[in-house]
């Protein structure tokens, strides 16, 4: 069974190839509004280090977010097309979820946050298990401020620290450092990765919790801005 | 070698699927030849962005995401061919909303990576230049194309297969633009072309004598003094009867644009005057092509309204021009929200 992974909900856009044997290949990119140029070439590359045709792929795993709405789309775009062109189906994973599965391998609580600018993060609270991530808390958007209260608070009933991980955690770090019970991720865990997105993705996999391929959206957890070209509220032409 | 530089009838025979996604319409078409429609599928998002009064980048993107899939599966599927009769996918990649063309762009690259067939950034200008030959393959050269939509304005001289000339464009409000922004002060609604184009069939197209910018004054256009009069006018005599209203700029817009055609199409020896873009489905500027084009003894080409507006036939027709002159993109191929006409 071979898994093609794709994610793209930060500043990063990555793939990855692999299965229950473990990882085959992946490859990603840290070059912001370069995701769409970056992520095709990138998939033909780790197919090819990995011996592999891209018609072995059996599922394909896609990170649906939250994270930033143009990057993202290009991931799950790609996604989509190459599962649907290749008649395999999908299987979705969140932005938080992978951030949490990937910063920790005990059962101690994970709050994910990624940056969703305009001085905002998005962010949910995980559990490992040994199949996978339970949720404790929604995905959900929200001031740095307030999630860093929250953990406070909920801090005091606890034994052990809860664990913040994510690219939303490091732009607030000030915001996050130093609340009693909260220990703060090492950077290298600060992005969702392709890598993560393929072992998350493997035991799904095998259960068949598929997605249609034109079934996949992108988790926005924000309304669109609403402003047109030119303002009709104005009431004249601009 | 101009006239022979591009020779069609040799090329190999080829069958092509295009998307298009640069502004609010969703589309893909299959194209053999360049020239003979097999499918040409179009989800509009009108409706959608009618509320907001104009197009919303992101409600734009958003829409295109849900819709790509299905709309790809039903060209090939009207078509009624499979996917390994597919030679390449050619698609949008600029000018246009970033958002939007990155989700066709991701779409076609990752199609030509899983099919194995060839990939082909299309310029959606060209594209829109190219909708007369879906009609017509064996137009005449040298042709002056008035380009005119919700997004651009210009005077193109198109001399040979994929060589042009841009005279002159827009200093400020595209055409379609304008008729938006005038439909939308007159409380009209959204998109305003259609609509202002209905009512002026009721009013009296002299009845105001609008502004006329820049009419004998080199190649370029200029819109925003028209609107302003127009809307000056509604505030100075609030009772006026808006069938006259938007007749009387609906003929100012026209008369500009078919004056300046007229004089290119004289300069530059051209055989014709062809209309494209969304505008081009304006019937006052198609019967005003129509009459200069009888004075003047020059050949009018006004294409089908399905193919003016945005769709994806246009946009394989210049990807197997462009396969047989320059080769495929490469599978890095980017979005650029500004990319310009190549011309020579
Ligand atoms: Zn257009």
């Amino acid at each position: 069974m071979l898994i093609l992974g794709i994610e793209s909900a930060t500043g990063q856009v990555g793939c990855a190839l692999g299965g229950r044997g473990g990882l085959l290949a992946s490859a990603h990119t840290v070059r912001p509004r370069r995701h769409a140029e970056s992520l095709t070439p990138q998939i033909r590359f780790i197919v090819d280090q990995a011996g592999v045709a891209l018609s072995d792929v059996d599922a394909v795993a896609v990170d649906v977010g939250p994270g930033l709405f143009t990057g993202l789309r290009v991931g799950i775009t790609t996604a989509m097309s190459l599962a649907w062109a290749l008649g395999v189906p999908v299987v979705t994973a969140t932005s938080l979820e992978l951030l949490a599965f990937a910063a920790t391998t005990d059962g101690r609580e994970v709050m994910a946050v990624v940056d969703a600018r305009r001085g905002e993060v998005f962010h949910a609270r995980y559990r490992r298990t040994p199949d996978g991530m339970t949720q404790m808390s929604s995905p959900a958007v929200a001031s740095p401020a307030a999630v860093a209260s929250s953990l406070a608070t909920s801090a005091a009933n606890r034994g052990d620290n809860v664990l913040v991980v994510g690219d939303g955690a490091r732009t607030h770090i000030d915001v996050f450092r130093g609340i009693d019970g909260v220990d703060v991720a090492p950077t290298g865990f600060d992005r969702p990765s392709a890598a993560a997105l393929v072992s998350l993705a493997t035991p799904v996999v095998e259960r068949g919790e598929f997605v249609d391929p034109t079934d996949v959206a992108p988790l926005y957890l924000r309304e669109p801005d609403a402003k047109a070209k030119w303002d009709p509220a104005a009431g004249t032409p601009s | 070698m101009i006239g022979e530089a591009h020779d069609v009838a040799v090329e190999p025979p080829s069958i092509i699927l295009g998307i298009e996604t640069s502004c609010d319409e969703t589309a893909a078409a299959i194209v053999r030849d360049g020239r003979e429609v097999l499918s040409s599928v179009v989800a509009s998002q009108i409706d959608i962005h009618a509320r907001y009064g104009g197009v919303v980048p992101e409600v734009a993107s958003r829409a295109h995401v849900e819709a790509i899939i299905p709309v790809v599966a039903e060209a090939l599927a009207e078509a009624g061919i499979d996917h390994v009769d597919l030679d390449a996918v050619g698609v949008t990649h600029g000018p246009g909303l970033i958002g939007a063309l990155l989700v066709g762009v991701s779409a076609a690259k990752a199609l030509s990576l899983a099919w194995e067939v060839s990939l082909i950034g299309v310029n959606h200008l060209e594209a829109h230049l190219y909708a007369a030959f879906l009609e017509e393959p064996d137009l005449e050269m040298p042709l002056v194309i008035l380009l005119v939509s919700g997004g651009h304005t210009m005077l193109v001289v198109m001399e040979d297969h994929l060589r042009y000339r841009v005279l002159g464009s827009t200093l400020d409000d595209a055409a379609g633009e304008a008729f938006d922004k005038v439909a939308r002060h007159v409380g009209l609604g959204y998109p305003g072309g259609p609509i202002i184009d209905r009512l002026s069939t009721n009013g009296d197209p002299e009845a105001i004598r609008f502004p006329r910018a820049m009419m004998s004054d080199g190649w370029d256009f200029s819109f925003s003094g028209v609107k302003t009069s127009v809307v000056n006018h509604m505030r100075r005599h609030p009772d006026t009867d808006v069938g006259d209203l938007v007749a009387s700029f609906q003929e100012a817009v026209a008369d500009v644009l078919v004056t300046k055609a007229r004089r290119a199409a004289r300069e530059e020896g051209a055989r014709g005057i062809c209309l494209a873009g969304g505008v081009a489905a304006n019937s006052r500027l198609r019967e005003r092509v129509r009459e200069v084009c009888e004075l003047d003894g020059l050949r009018a080409f006004l294409p089908d309204r399905e193919m003016c507006t945005d769709n994806a036939a246009m946009v394989a027709a210049v990807a197997w021009h462009r396969l047989c002159a320059d080769g495929p993109s490469a599978l890095d191929l980017g979005a650029f929200p500004s990319l310009r006409l190549p011309t020579i």
